[in-house]
């Protein structure tokens, strides 16, 4: 009755040839067993096959594949069998030959003849693989010597894979880092400049050793005044950078109405930027925004600069209207524009855009700042662009309901 | 008139310079970049350059070594505070004193000063940013090489092998001072690479590369680019 041919101790060298084979060719271990054990069914017959692996986290072994052959078993709803078989194996990192303990109950082809080799690279333990065959004969010296040969192999993709995915997580965390160092640098050298210009001018003054004329004194006064606020603005933008990134930014929800918003921000630019034309075109007829009016002043504001240091002796329009449920406002100037291959970018922390002039400064922080207010306002922020013609940034800020 | 040459990107340092040095009976002249510095310490002949070493394109530390390829000229670096390496580089690239930014106006007039005190007591002559030799030319500002009128393509090492020529030239130089002199005292027994390096260069800047006429071999002795 038993069918079984006893194979003597010897495997063929081309089911060797071809398991190394498929394991070269394979990007996944689980398919390539797939493959290796309809290759071996022949060789090794079994029944089912189940590998399983030590989570190192949780220090429980889950069952990571399964496979039956035939024999009118399931595979799934077996492997339960295997799991202690499993954990034993993983504890002493050998292989266990498993025979059923003879029980005059139970029908001699129920009974399970288990083979499992532990999965081992370099003296580390990953799991086990089981064969199972019901009904006998055991598992002889020739099986057992393929399966621990197919055991080694599957191990090896296994650890490929898993190296797979820490390289991958490497490869994030240089890129975050590599971000963090941009900062660094790019903000050292944005601080560094006005602390020098202070310092060197502040100095001149001083010169014990010679005199300035009332002009130039003057002269080198406001540069020093300039600088002192280019410095305080850098400031406060790192200060919210950080802020919001570690959620940290309060903002303090009310009605906002919109042409107060507007003067609000027009006065404070007509201060800063005394030469700058600015045309408003606001429909009066937009109810308010819920939002926190210092920090909604802060974006347009900013908004506003950018303005006058990108698109330099460009007026600004400040255009409003209602649109559904939401306040659209834009800011518009007739710039240079932006090439169409930044847009995407510009609101990208510590973004700026390429081949800008050595004297325009800025920390790549301010359009990622605004989109965060916005965002915080449950709004939406985009640019759009015309190369020679001008830049659109616009604003969409939900309305009272 | 004492000239100085102020290099920096930024607008308001190149006025910062000015309106200082020019207080000091200096004649000032500023440039943006590194390139333009090359080209403006050969035709302005300033008397001291004061470089910044943070700059796009061409940083200082290179701008520093170029001109050093042709020129004695003083130069103090300036660097960035706690850019340590930076003031190391520059030194060993040639630089005779550095200062840190932020800087005080007397600070730099002190500097000055000082350096321009030192350099007086010797020989500081500008050579010609050109070398040539028979149908060979380099052009020491922009590291670019010449034959018969078509430029030529080296490596950075063959490059830096034909300088040590040029600036040699009538003198037999050994394999091993070559080596150590391009590639560093570990590869001072590397004869091969010194070898494969002149085959190279032989092939590319003479008209017969058996016959050279650029960078001859004495047997026995070593190298030499001969006098014409």
């Amino acid at each position: 009755m038993n069918q079984i041919s006893t194979k003597p101790d010897v495997i063929k060298p081309e089911y060797l040839y071809t398991i190394g084979n498929i394991i070269t060719q394979a990007t996944e271990w689980k398919p390539a067993l797939d493959e290796i054990s309809q290759l071996v069914h022949s060789i090794i017959i079994f029944d089912n096959l189940a590998v399983y692996l030590s989570d190192s986290k949780n220090n429980s072994v889950d069952v990571m594949y399964a496979r039956a052959m035939g024999r009118g078993r399931k595979a799934e709803a077996d492997v339960s069998w295997g799991e202690t078989l499993a954990n034993q194996i993983i504890a002493c990192n050998q292989t266990i030959l498993r025979e059923p303990s003879p029980d005059p109950n139970q029908d001699r082809l129920q009974q399970a003849y288990m083979l499992g080799i532990p999965l081992t690279a370099q003296k580390n333990c990953l799991g086990a693989i089981i064969f199972i065959r019901f009904g006998g004969p055991s598992f002889d010296t020739a099986n057992q010597k393929m399966a621990e040969f197919i055991a080694g192999q599957i191990t090896l993709l296994i650890q490929c894979q898993n190296l797979q995915l820490e390289y991958q997580k490497l490869e994030v965390q240089q890129a975050q880092a590599q971000i963090q160092e941009n900062f660094i640098s790019t903000i050292t050298h944005e601080l560094r400049n006005p602390l020098g210009f202070i310092k060197g001018y502040t100095t001149t003054l001083l010169r014990s050793d010679t005199t300035w004329d009332q002009t130039t004194q003057q002269e080198f006064l406001e540069i020093i005044d300039h600088e002192t606020d280019r410095l305080e603005e850098l400031i406060e933008n790192l200060l919210d950078s950080a802020r919001l990134q570690s959620g940290q930014l309060k903002m303090q929800f009310q009605p906002v109405y919109a042409d107060s918003l507007i003067n609000t921000v027009i006065t404070r630019a007509r201060l800063h930027y005394p030469d700058l034309v600015i045309n408003i075109e606001m429909n009066k007829n937009v109810p308010p925004i819920i939002g926190d009016p210092g920090r909604l002043a802060q974006m347009l504001e900013n908004l506003i600069s950018n303005a006058v240091k990108y698109a330099p002796n460009s007026d600004v329009v400040i255009e409003v209207h209602k649109e559904k449920e939401y306040a659209c406002i834009s800011v518009k100037d007739h710039g240079p524009g932006i090439p169409e291959q930044y847009i995407d970018h510009l609101f990208e922390r510590f973004y700026r855009l390429p081949n800008q002039a050595p004297n325009v400064h800025g920390s790549g922080l301010g359009l990622y700042i605004c989109k965060q207010i916005v965002q915080a306002h449950q709004g939406f922020i985009s640019a759009t662009s015309l190369m020679g013609q001008g830049t659109s940034f616009d604003v969409r800020l939900p309305l009272k309901s | 008139m004492t000239r100085i040459l102020a290099v920096d990107d930024e607008p308001l340092y190149q006025h910062l310079y000015k309106v200082n040095l020019e207080k000091e009976g200096y004649d000032v002249v500023t440039s943006s970049n590194g390139e333009d510095a090359l080209d403006m310490v050969t035709s302005r002949h300033p008397d001291l350059v004061v470089l910044d070493v943070m700059m796009p394109r061409l940083d200082g530390i290179t701008t520093c070594e170029r001109i050093r390829q042709f020129s004695n000229v003083p130069i103090i670096i300036v660097t960035a505070r706690g850019e340590e390496n930076d003031r190391v580089r520059g030194l060993n690239v040639g630089a005779d004193d550095y200062m840190v930014k932020p800087f005080s106006a007397t600070e730099l007039i002190a500097r000055v000063r000082a350096v321009l005190r030192r350099s007086q007591t010797s020989e500081q002559p500008t050579q010609s940013r050109y070398f040539v030799h028979g149908n060979l030319k380099i052009d020491f500002a922009r590291a670019e090489v010449w034959k018969d009128n078509k430029p030529v393509f080296l490596s950075a090492t063959e490059y830096r092998l034909l300088i040590q020529f040029a600036h040699h030239v009538g003198e037999v130089m050994t394999a091993e001072e070559l080596l150590v002199a391009i590639w560093g005292s570990a590869y001072r027994e590397d004869k091969e690479i010194l070898w494969v390096s002149i085959a190279r260069l032989r092939q590319k800047l003479e008209d017969n590369p058996h016959m050279p006429q650029h960078i001859v071999t004495r047997a026995g002795l070593g190298y030499l680019m001969p006098p014409l």
